[in-house]
């Protein structure tokens, strides 16, 4: 964000983009279209199943482009060009190729002041990459995001739409980089609040993989 | 009845009127962007706000509370409403900027908002002068803008398709494009992506904006951020004229306006009709302006000895088109036109009576498969139903050609058409009959077999009317004048501040715009006259006024019935007999 109001160029995206997925690959199958039209027969017109298919479709497919779009919305039943504004509405949606794991940092206003771009700075180094950025062995994107609603546990950043990670340290981020190389899943993390750890072990949730006790949050050393 | 008290005044009404749309049709002004009465009302520009409030009931009898002076208690909205949204109710009180300072202050702001990253492009942008953004800043905006950062870039003169330019600077995203795409042409070919600052309308990736209806986006847009590919930067609002007219590329009859700068037709918008095109107007009728300033006639010509058309007066060319009728007499015949007004075709009919001939009927010009049962027909002339209205149905080829060919016809008069692009017959079909033509453009293919041709006004220059395939005759008024007339007599035309206030002398005054050329409904008197018939008709009004009184299937057409806005004539009965009435 920090780019775009020193420089707040809107970019037109690529009018005529060449595919990247062949007419073979671009089918759902007799599994999936089922699972579609359970989702369609939800709502009351087919538009309510228009983000869940997206994410059906990034699941498999990898990412968006206007390909996978063009089958959703004819999956779908409906305009494409609606199909493509909800698309390009969400960043959470990847219109273009990213690496197996996309390392969302947060760097709004909380993270911001304990160390969110310590974090962001030590993952650019650690990757030999920008924000933004993937790595050439298609491992690892790194994206500088807004507030993810964790601050409580800040830094934090979020792996691939999924699991959060709190409570950043360099030494965390070694760990979990390697934990992610190795193809190891990434637990959901229950995070504690102070006043419940008498009472229910810390953990409000009974279906968390993982507890993490709530700390003192650290202050930033970057001032950038 | 119930009633709802807007600024103070009490205004009745029925049913469950929106209002925003009930303060409009009462002549009091909000400012909208976002808000079309044909289209869905997504209440995303915030800027119609109002107060409203209601009378608070007791909740066990039901009964309106009263203050002790016998007023009712009003509770007002916890927010401000939008008034676009908001669906009157009885009893209501509601508050505009005119009494809610609240109101001004939170449209002020609004307004402050939406031109936060809106570009300056004011002096180069077509839409300014009659852009709602820009009045409604100046009326309802603040003085200035306090932010003092750089404003977001996003592409600017991005071709949607052939025929609208995006400048996504400027838009507001109000969605009116997005909405007529999706509601009312139903081409689904736009859609607002990104989100917060950095969204605007587009097509998505692979798609080009071709339908078409696409340039009604144009006038939908509040701003200037649609524009049209043919019209950006060719002339200011300010420097054109406006004339109500009729679009002559199909037979829907859409009301438009033509819009005229130093006697040239620039551009063609709709004009709302609802019995007719509602708001809209297909690309089809808005891009045959063309026709009206290029490759037009420099005047009338007569073909000399030396086989080639020669230019020649006013007065020979009428007296040489008398000659050929009067040697062909009963053997002359004529030929209606589809594009010609009922008037021009009426007269043709007189013509045609009174020497006795036989009037072959009008060139029919089908396109079949070009309809879509909206705004567009298989038909692509305006007045087709006009010319059937009149008796007239279309020349069969066959029987004009076996006739040609057995030499039983000794002239042809053709009104404003061309029968040689059209197929109804070729140069070596018409062999030495002689043709007197009226016609628009120089490209008229029957010119070179032409004996006589008499350069006629088109729909932009003449008066008359015309007759749509449902049958409401509307009438045209002209936009252009010809030469020999000047703007400001002619009392219908509409003046731009340059026909108020320019002179013949100006350094902007063409005096080539003006064509050399006449209204059939002056051509066709004329040239009978010089023949001995008195075809005097005191106007094209009172030309109609005839038609109206003498045909039952033009009855109550007069001009001051039909008025802008047109009027529905009776059903047309079927076998009516061709009358030469």
């Amino acid at each position: 964000m920090a780019d775009f109001i020193k420089n707040p160029v809107v970019d037109l995206p690529d009018p005529d983009p060449a595919p990247h997925f062949s007419e073979e690959e671009l089918v759902f199958t007799a599994n999936e279209k089922a699972e579609i039209a359970r989702r369609i027969a939800q709502y009351p017109t087919s538009d309510g199943a228009v983000m869940w298919t997206l994410w059906l479709a990034q699941d498999k497919f990898g990412f968006l482009p206007p390909e996978v779009l063009r089958l959703v919305a004819q999956e779908l039943e409906r305009p494409y060009a609606q199909v493509y504004g909800v698309a390009t509405f969400y960043t959470q949606y990847y219109k273009e190729k990213k690496g197996t794991h996309v390392l969302d940092v947060c760097t709004c206003f909380s993270c911001q002041f304990c160390g969110g771009y310590d974090i962001l700075d030590y993952l650019e180094r650690k990757l030999g990459i920008k924000r933004g950025q993937t790595t050439p062995c298609e491992r690892f994107t790194l994206q500088e995001v807004e507030c993810l609603g964790a601050c409580g546990s800040a830094p934090m950043l979020q792996v691939s739409n999924g699991p959060y990670a709190h409570n950043l340290t360099p030494e965390k981020i070694d760990v979990l980089l390697a934990t992610l190389e190795n193809g190891e899943p990434l637990p959901f993390v229950s995070l504690t609040l102070p006043q419940d750890e008498d009472q229910m072990q810390g953990n409000r949730r009974s279906d968390a993989e993982a507890v993490e006790a709530y700390q003192v949050p650290p202050v930033a050393k970057l001032t950038s | 009845m119930p009633h709802v008290i807007i600024d103070g005044h009490i205004y009745e009404f029925e049913g469950k009127p929106g209002l925003l749309q009930f303060c409009l049709d009462h002549g009091i002004e909000l400012p909208h962007f976002c808000y079309h009465p044909s289209m869905s009302v997504p209440a995303n520009c915030r800027q119609c706000l109002v107060d409203v409030g209601a009378p608070v009931r007791d909740r066990a009898s039901g009964e309106i509370q009263t203050h002790e002076d016998g007023n009712p208690v009003i509770r007002y909205f916890p927010k401000l409403q939008t008034s676009c949204s908001h669906v009157i109710a009885d009893g209501q009180v509601v508050h505009t900027a005119r009494t809610s300072k609240k109101v001004a202050r939170a449209q002020q702001d609004t307004l402050e908002f939406l031109l936060i990253n809106h570009p300056l492009d004011c002096p180069i942008c077509d839409q300014a002068g009659h852009c709602p953004l820009q009045i409604q800043a100046y009326k309802y905006g603040p003085e200035g803008s306090r932010f003092e950062f750089q404003k977001v870039h996003k592409p600017k003169k991005v071709k949607l398709g052939p025929r609208v330019v995006l400048d996504a600077e400027r838009c507001i995203n109000c969605t009116r494009c997005t909405r007529f795409t999706d509601e009312i042409s139903k081409s689904h070919q736009l859609t607002i992506i990104e989100r917060s600052v950095k969204n605007y309308p587009i097509t998505p990736p692979g798609v080009t904006f071709d339908e078409p209806y696409s340039m009604n986006v144009i006038d939908l847009c509040p701003v200037g951020a649609l524009t049209s590919a043919d019209f950006r930067f060719q002339a200011r609002i300010w420097e054109l004229a406006s004339a109500p007219s009729i679009a002559p590329a199909n037979a829907k009859g859409s009301n438009c306006y033509l819009w005229t700068r130093d006697n040239l037709v620039l551009r063609i918008t709709p004009r709302h009709n609802p019995n007719v095109n509602e708001y809209w107007l297909p690309d089809e009728d808005r891009l045959v302006y063309h026709r009206f300033n290029a490759n037009r006639p420099l005047g009338p010509q007569v073909r000399g000895a030396g086989g080639t058309l020669c230019e020649a007066t006013w007065d020979d060319a009428f007296r040489a088109a008398a000659d050929v009728l009067a040697k062909a007499g009963e053997r002359t015949v004529f030929i209606a036109s589809a594009f010609a007004t009922v008037e021009d075709n009426w007269l043709l009919l007189q013509l045609a009576q009174s020497l006795g001939a036989e009037i072959a009927g009008y060139i029919e010009h089908i396109e079949p498969g070009h309809g879509d049962g909206w705004l567009r027909t298989d038909d692509r002339t305006p007045n087709s139903e006009g010319c059937r209205r009149l008796g007239l149905m279309p020349v069969d080829a066959v029987v004009l050609r076996a006739r040609l060919a057995a030499g039983a016809i000794g002239a042809l008069y053709v009104l404003e058409d061309d029968p040689i692009a059209a197929g109804l017959c070729s140069v070596e079909d018409l062999g030495d009959v002689p043709v007197v033509l009226h016609y628009y453009n120089t490209t008229n293919e029957t010119l070179h077999a032409a004996q006589v041709v008499l350069p006629a006004a088109m729909v932009a220059e003449t008066i008359g009317t015309f007759v749509n395939e449902d049958g409401h005759a509307q009438r045209v008024v002209p936009a252009k004048a010809i030469r020999d007339t000047n703007r400001t007599l002619m009392m219908q035309m509409g003046l731009s501040r340059a026909d108020r206030h320019g002179t013949p002398f100006d350094r902007w005054h063409n005096e080539a715009h003006y064509v050399n050329c006449k209204p059939s409904w002056e051509l066709l008197p004329e040239v009978a006259r010089r023949l001995g018939v008195d075809l005097q008709h005191g106007g094209p009004r009172r030309i109609m006024r005839k038609i109206s009184e003498k045909l039952p299937a033009f009855e109550g057409a007069t001009y001051e019935v039909m008025g802008l806005q047109g009027v529905l004539l009776p059903e047309r009965v079927a076998e009516e007999a061709p009358e030469n009435a």
